[in-house]
């Protein structure tokens, strides 16, 4: 049977921070996933905490003071299991992750960035790439610019503006929409994936900014969906604010997400630059547990089931939106993989709030696996299921994400408790 | 003849699973994320489009709603990355072979990229003509005229040699092939009996160095290349010959092992997923088929690989193919290559080379797959290296014909570690 030190089930972010944190520790991992996870879909930001109540209109400045109020209120969160340093530590590893990926995030847990969101909301997050951050909404931020592409269907600047100004931030912004130059003019819809690849094109560039500058005059910064380039997105926001002598962010579109792809990209090859084995597109169909350990794993391949095995194993499967947890007619909610103990109601009636929008959430959203403090899934006896077994991110009981927006956060800094804990690291600095 | 599966059947079949796993998909856009194809473009709107969210339209009575499918490459990037479990790829290809079978005609051009047997069988005992002919840059913009496969596509040489009869006369007769109680069936696919027999001849090599002797049953062509190009008739009827002879052998304890990642794929997954055959003997086949690599690893999982390795001081990129990933095993070829004293190996992190099969070969698809590829040629040519390394024939031809590199098969790397044949 193959054996590796770690393997990793799941390829969200906490499974890929949990995974690239291993690797890099000299340790043989595997990461096997059912497919690719929500990172993709996600604005590219890491919210810690972005509303204390979590029913609270207004987005928190400073996360990391509100989390004894938060856990008062939640006393269930994973977050109860972690001391503020390992909150540091898990945000700081994520900084440094991105860095050797690439990528340019920046933030701090005690101040969360106010970004523009594609509806015009306000996006409290606590980490973000650099690209995002120049759309922080600060009360000196000066009158914006917001540029669509009328080609780009899911990206309406008028409606971002028009929100905006109506929540009365203390800054005004002005939205204008213009044409999708060549080589992509003419075409009906575009995704944000195809504009990125366009932004990398030097032409494509100067045609966008042609376009803008007769709008810009007058304006102290300018939004643009983030499209703005994959691989050469660094590259690509400079010259924009170069050749457009103004400040240029981008504003998280719908799905596809760019920023999404470029944090997956980026850590994904980390990962495997790590000496990381990746296994996307198989489902682990189930785990044997014996003698109080896992012993292996199931996976499917092409044509035939295959066991694997390793010292530890880190469950990152997901709620019930990520597939970590089935459900059925009955009100049955089981763990996927190991069908561990999860925390649950089993009357149907009770997994949702009569309101859509629900103030607090929906309870649904927070069934997970209930765990140790050291995130181990606890059995029926509230003793560890097996000592070589971790659990992180959504797929942990309490996780409600929706309200609080805790949902990255978690992923991170559990994924980095969880990785450090295995590799043996002791110290939080 | 096998009657097509009725939708309304309650007891679904493999393929009638596929189908309805466009149930599955969330419209997360995961997949169009991904799409090598969408994402250099606009020919093709990305699977989730032509895939998951047209399925709900292709009624069996009415007509294809959208022949914007004929642009997709067919590399499974989408059914990889699919958190949901849809299968888009296998659900485009058959969509497209509905599109085709409207068309009811498939352009000649499609039926010959699809035949590599035929063009084997052909160009094999003219190799010498045949490879001047096709190096021959007017003939070549005369084939595009009147064929429509581009002129600076990646056309394999012609082997004089090939390599069932290389195995026949040469290797058998020579005495020195292994007689073993262990046995395994070789399946060598048409790249390697017609293109590149050294393949072949380093597996065969590889394999007897761990005393197997090696059956190479009678067997055609796995049909895959028909399959892309919408005959699945055709690619049905080469499935059943391939079935047929390979299952006498797995009923008596044999495994098969092939070096192409695409035919060992249609062996385990595509006879059943795609082209509907969901016989018990598919399914002995499916389960007993394995990458050469894949096989050599589970041989060192259980202490049985020959670790004799010669140190080769080399620094290879390798480029892991759409086909072989789609095997879900991992990467066996580069855990097997890090064995090796002295190889150190540069994994390409790129999703797709951009031939996908036949697709790069055509006319109108040509620059599309070369755009795909840009990513892989690029970290190639950035190595520095003038050799590399892909599991895959058709990847190999064309990021060789892309970067000029001398592309090698991770087989042939082991079997000159091993002592036994340089490559």
């Amino acid at each position: 049977m193959k054996k590796y030190d770690t393997i990793v089930i799941g390829a969200g972010l906490a499974g890929l921070t949990a995974a690239c944190h291993l690797a890099q520790t000299q340790q043989k991992v595997l990461l096997v996933a059912h497919g690719a996870g929500a990172v993709l879909l996600a604005s590219g930001g890491v919210d810690l905490l972005g509303y204390q109540p979590v029913d609270s209109l207004t987005p928190l400045d400073n996360p990391l003071a509100a989390l004894p109020d938060f856990l008062a209120d939640n006393p269930d969160h994973p977050y109860r299991l972690l001391e503020t340093e390992q909150i540091k530590t898990g945000l700081n590893q994520f900084l440094a992750l991105t860095a050797q990926s690439g990528l340019d995030y920046r933030g701090q847990p005690d101040q969360n960035w106010l970004l523009p969101g594609p509806g015009g909301a306000v996006h409290p997050t606590c980490l973000a790439p650099t690209s995002m951050i120049g759309g922080h909404l600060a009360a000196d931020g000066g009158r914006m610019l917001l540029v669509g592409f009328r080609e780009l269907k899911d990206f309406y600047p008028k409606l971002i503006s028009d929100n905006l100004n109506a929540q009365n931030l203390g800054q005004k912004s002005t939205a204008v929409s213009i044409n999708i130059p060549a080589p992509l003019a003419g075409q009906m819809n575009v995704t944000p994936i195809e504009l990125a690849h366009a932004f990398e094109q030097p032409d494509f560039r100067r045609a966008v900014i042609a376009s803008i500058k007769g709008h810009a005059k007058g304006y102290d910064r300018i939004g643009l969906p983030a499209v703005l380039g994959l691989e050469q997105h660094a590259e690509v926001l400079a010259d924009m604010q170069q050749q457009l002598a103004k400040p240029v962010f981008e504003i998280s579109t719908l799905p596809p997400s760019v920023p999404g792809r470029r944090l997956f990209d980026g850590l994904r090859r980390t990962f495997t630059r790590a000496g990381g084995r990746l296994i996307l597109g198989s489902k682990v169909t189930g785990g044997a547990i014996e003698a109080g350990r896992v012993s292996h794993i199931d996976i499917e391949t092409a044509s035939r089931s295959r066991s694997i095995t390793a010292d530890n194993f880190v469950l990152a499967t997901g709620g019930i939106f990520g597939g970590g947890l089935q459900t059925d007619a009955a009100g049955r909610v089981w763990e996927d993989v190991f069908n561990l103990p999860v925390r649950a109601k089993t009357n149907r009636h009770q997994w949702f709030d009569k309101k859509f929008i629900a103030p607090r959430g929906q309870p649904v959203a927070s069934y997970g696996v209930k765990v140790t403090p050291q995130f181990q899934p606890i059995n029926g006896h509230d003793q560890p299921a097996a000592a070589n077994l971790y659990v992180i991110g959504a797929a942990l009981a309490g996780s409600e994400w929706t309200r609080g927006r805790t949902g990255n956060g978690l992923a991170v800094t559990s994924g980095v408790f969880v990785a450090r804990q295995i590799s043996g690291e002791r110290s939080v600095s | 003849m096998k009657q097509e599966p009725v939708l309304d059947d309650l007891a679904l079949s493999i393929w009638e699973q596929v189908q309805y796993s466009a149930d599955l998909c969330v419209k997360c856009n995961i997949c169009t994320s991904h799409c090598p194809v969408s994402n250099v473009t606009d020919l093709f709107p990305g699977p989730k489009f032509v895939g998951p969210q047209a399925q709900r339209f292709r009624n069996p009575k009415e007509i294809s709603v959208d022949a914007s499918l004929d642009y997709c490459s067919g590399c499974g990037v989408c059914t990889m990355v699919c958190p949901h479990g849809v299968k888009v790829m296998e659900m485009n290809a058959k969509g497209r072979a509905k599109l085709y079978r409207e068309k009811k005609s498939i352009p000649l051009r499609n039926r010959i990229l699809g035949r590599t047997e035929l063009q084997g069988q052909l160009g094999s005992p003219f190799a010498p003509l045949a490879n001047l002919f096709m190096g021959f840059k007017p003939a070549r913009i005369v084939v595009e005229a009147v064929m429509g496969i581009h002129r600076n596509a990646p056309i394999p040489k012609f082997s004089f040699e090939t390599f069932r009869g290389w195995y026949k006369s040469i290797h058998q007769k020579s005495g020195q092939a292994l007689q073993s109680d262990k046995k395994v069936v070789f399946f060598h696919g048409c790249s390697t009996n017609y293109f590149e027999p050294r393949v072949g001849k380093a597996a065969l090599a590889v394999l007897e160095h761990h005393g197997y002797e090696i059956i190479v049953p009678p067997q055609v062509c796995c049909g895959l290349p028909m399959l892309s190009n919408a005959e699945f008739d055709a690619a049905r009827k080469n499935a059943h010959t391939n079935i047929d002879s390979l299952v006498k052998y797995v009923k008596q304890g044999y495994k098969i092992v092939g070096t192409s990642t695409s035919c060992t794929l249609s062996l385990k997954s595509d006879y059943r997923h795609i082209l509907d055959i969901n016989t018990e003997e598919a399914r002995l086949v499916a389960e007993n088929t394995y990458d050469i690599c894949e096989f050599l690893l589970e041989l060192a999982e259980a202490d049985q690989l020959n670790t004799d390795f010669q140190p080769v001081e080399v620094e290879f990129p390798y480029h892991s193919p759409c086909q072989l990933k789609a095997h879900n095993m991992g990467l066996p070829a580069l855990d097997l290559m890090e064995m090796i004293p002295g190889v150190t190996i540069h994994h390409v992190d790129a999703d797709c080379c951009g031939i996908a099969g036949t697709y790069g070969y055509k006319k109108e698809k040509y620059q599309i797959a070369m755009d795909v590829g840009r990513p892989v040629f690029e970290q190639v040519k950035a190595t520095g290296s003038d050799v590399a390394i892909c599991d895959s024939e058709t990847c190999r031809w064309q990021i060789g014909g892309a970067t000029g590199a001398k592309m090698i098969h991770p087989v042939e790397l082991l079997a000159q570690a091993y002592g036994l044949q340089d490559f």
